[in-house]
């Protein structure tokens, strides 16, 4: 699965996090990609991402104050005018009284018949006012005009005339009282010559207020209502209260020009809250002018903005991250694939300075060798001349046994020491044309018998028009010779091998032998054309026939180099060029010199 | 048998002479030498049907007493006979004449063989 993304992000997921070659590690120069990915994409994603966060920050904190600070002013207005229309309302009424107190006789004031004539003056000039009426110093209502008969009452124990004995002006909160119609009472009291006082009373019209104070109310999501000091609500408010229920906010503190603050209903919601004690200019009031309004609604204007913002800088995100993926997986893919092509060669370099190394350190060794072991095979052979020449040893055949083994190990050494010589150099080369097609059948003539005893299929595919190429006959056949033979020795009987040529790029020709046998392991690959490196069991190989291979197709100004995967076959590939150079033959000698 | 009269020259003195030894069994009449300007000596006082010549000797290089032999007896066939050939030893004696190039261990049959052609060829 994760595979299968990789593919499909093959781009995103850079090739470098697929170790396949262990033995080129120790080659490469950097040795953890991912981690250099990584960095590189840490410092782009922080150096390009970081100024936009800040500026984006910055940005959204002067919009979040200024559109604040707006928010403020605009409350802040609202509750202002909205006192002034209610202060106003309060302060004509309350003036009104005050003069007709002043300016009418207690008398007159008294007469019912008078008094309705001033309501109905009243009512003219100013309205709002729904009754009036005179109450003396304890308590008694003297006279009354109105619509309601609430004539001989007394009102001695009700609180507003407790409350109005003290002062000269008195502005009620609006309760229910007596006629169970909410109302406001504002009273002025007043002397008479013999030092008692009497109370002018007037009642005012709620409706009208709350019709004034609904009047600033614009749009749907500003509240505006009058509460009183306890924050018991006294005019209809939409959702934080039922009137002369505890309002749902707490009561803000005392001050007395208008405010402005934030708080939280029970909905967690933000509320800005506008609020202004109201008091007239000869009279303290109790109530308070709240304007509520949902900041979330006043803010829908400035959200769409910050939405809009948001995605701008959300999509500028993803694709400033995606260009930086798509740059640094580009350039690290870039950077690993030159390391990778500069690991090969110096693998390769080493490869094959070590071969010539380990040639001329086996040529060496061969030359110091041969010495001493011309000696013994002079020495032993001197002794079985003696045995051989003196009638008294000459039928002992089991001496003569000794020897021989002496004398055949001698051989063998001897055999070891020349192919080890003719691995570090071979004989000369000679030049001609070589037809292809040819050298391989001549090969596989050697094999043919094995091959159908071991039920062995050999495919060979040569083009039928590919040119014949000038090189080293003899040598060719015993570089196809020695891989045939070893293919055979890897492969179990029933199983396939190709020998397939094709011409290659810059002149060169390409020959490949692959068998489907039993493989190498990885780790062993880069040790097959060592002297001496075999995996044959016991003493069935020397361990030189793919180093003088090698060495051969050196000779022939070639390469070879080998695929394989264990269980599943290996392949040798042989780069010749199709016409050797003369000069490169005289100046080289051998390898490895 | 014709007893052939052989120089065997080389500076490893005990395989020179065990080969002497083994040829002087099998009717050859050897002399040994362990340096070059003894070679050359001996081959101006005497006729020999046959050199065995190695490459690394004390004194002269054997491809320089290849040439002085050559010089003084050109009809003698020399073999060269050495633990040390290169490629570029072998072409070199090739061109001065040298009747062969060999690598030890010697296989004395083979010189045997090769005596017996030379006598066969000179007949």
């Amino acid at each position: 699965m994760i595979d299968r993304i990789r593919r499909a992000f093959g781009s995103i997921w850079p090739v470098f996090h697929r170790q396949d070659n262990k033995h080129l590690d120790p080659y490469f120069t950097f040795t953890n990609y991912g981690k250099i990915w990584a960095i590189g994409i840490s410092v782009l994603v922080v150096t390009a991402l970081v100024p936009l966060m800040v500026v984006t920050i910055i940005h959204y904190r002067l919009l979040q104050e200024s559109v604040d600070s707006e928010l403020t002013l605009r409350t802040e207005r609202l509750t202002s005018n909205a006192r002034r229309a209610v202060t106003f309302f309060l302060e004509e009424r309350l003036d009104a009284l005050r003069f007709t107190v002043n300016e009418i006789a207690y008398d007159r004031l008294t007469d019912p018949d008078h008094l309705a004539e001033i309501l109905r003056n009243l009512k003219l000039g100013f309205g709002g006012l729904i009754d009036l009426s005179v109450i003396a110093h304890t308590g008694a209502q003297i006279t009354y005009a109105g619509p309601f008969n609430l004539e001989g009452r007394d009102y001695s124990k009700q609180r507003w005339f407790i409350e109005c004995q003290k002062r000269p002006f008195y502005v009620s909160e609006i309760f229910s009282g007596y006629r169970d119609v909410p109302h406001i009472i504002i009273a002025v009291k007043s002397f008479r010559p013999d030092g008692s006082f009497f109370i002018v009373r007037a009642t005012l019209d709620t409706e009208r207020l709350i019709k004034t104070l609904q009047s600033y109310e614009t749009g749907a999501y500003a509240h505006i209502f009058l509460v009183n000091r306890s924050g018991i609500v006294q005019t209809p408010s939409k959702e934080h209260g039922e009137i002369f229920q505890k309002m749902s906010l707490p009561v803000p503190d005392f001050s007395e020009r208008t405010q402005v603050t934030m708080a939280q209903n029970d909905k967690d919601q933000l509320l800005i809250v506008g609020y202004a004690y109201i008091f007239t200019r000869i009279a303290d009031t109790p109530f308070i002018l709240m304007a509520i309004k949902h900041k979330a609604e006043m803010m829908r204007v400035w959200q769409q903005l910050r939405s809009n913002i948001n995605w701008f800088v959300g999509s500028g995100t993803l694709v400033i991250l995606v260009v930086i993926f798509f740059t640094c997986t580009f350039m690290v893919n870039k950077l690993y694939h030159a390391d990778r092509a500069k690991a090969e060669t110096m693998a390769l370099m080493e490869q094959s300075n070590q071969l010539a190394t380990i040639g001329q350190l086996a040529a060496g060794v061969a030359h110091e060798i041969n010495n001493p072991l011309a000696l013994i095979n002079e020495t032993a052979g001197y002794v079985k001349d003696l045995f051989v020449f003196k009638e008294q040893y000459r039928r002992d055949e089991e001496l003569i046994g000794y020897i021989d083994d002496i004398l055949e190990a001698v051989e063998r050494c001897g055999t070891i020491t020349r192919q080890l010589l003719g691995f570090a150099r071979k004989f000369e080369v000679k030049i001609q044309k070589v037809k292809l097609n040819e050298v391989i059948s001549d090969v596989l003539v050697f094999h043919n018998k094995e091959a159908d005893y071991r039920n062995i299929k050999v495919y060979v595919d040569v083009p039928q028009d590919m040119p014949p190429i000038e090189t080293d006959r003899g040598k060719l056949q015993q570089i196809l010779v020695n891989l045939v033979n070893n293919a055979f020795q890897a492969v179990d009987n029933g199983c396939i091998l190709e020998i397939q040529a094709s011409p290659a790029q810059a002149d060169k020709v390409r020959i490949t032998i692959s068998d489907n046998g039993c493989g190498m392991p990885e780790e062993n690959l880069p040790k097959v054309f060592e002297p001496f490196f075999t995996t044959k069991e016991g003493n069935k190989g020397t361990g030189l026939g793919l180093a003088i291979t090698y060495g051969l197709v050196k000779k022939l100004q070639g390469d070879i180099s080998v695929i394989s995967k264990l269980g599943e076959g290996t392949t040798f590939i042989i780069t010749l060029p199709a016409r050797i150079q003369e000069e490169i033959i005289e100046n080289e000698g051998s390898i490895g010199r | 048998m014709k007893q052939y009269n052989l120089l065997i020259v080389d500076d490893e003195q005990r395989f020179a002479n065990m080969l002497a030894k083994r040829l002087s069994l099998r009717g050859c009449h050897c002399e040994v030498c362990y340096n070059g300007q003894q070679a050359l000596d001996l081959v101006k006082q005497k006729n020999f049907f046959l050199i065995l010549l190695d490459l690394h000797l004390p004194d002269i290089y054997g491809i320089e007493v290849l040439t002085r032999i050559k010089a003084i007896s050109e009809m003698t066939p020399v073999i060269i006979l050495t633990g040390h050939g290169t490629e570029k030893d072998r072409r070199a004696c090739m061109q001065q004449g040298a009747y062969a190039f060999w690598h030890k261990p010697l296989i004395i049959d083979e010189l045997m063989a090769i005596l017996a052609r030379i006598e066969e060829m000179s007949l």
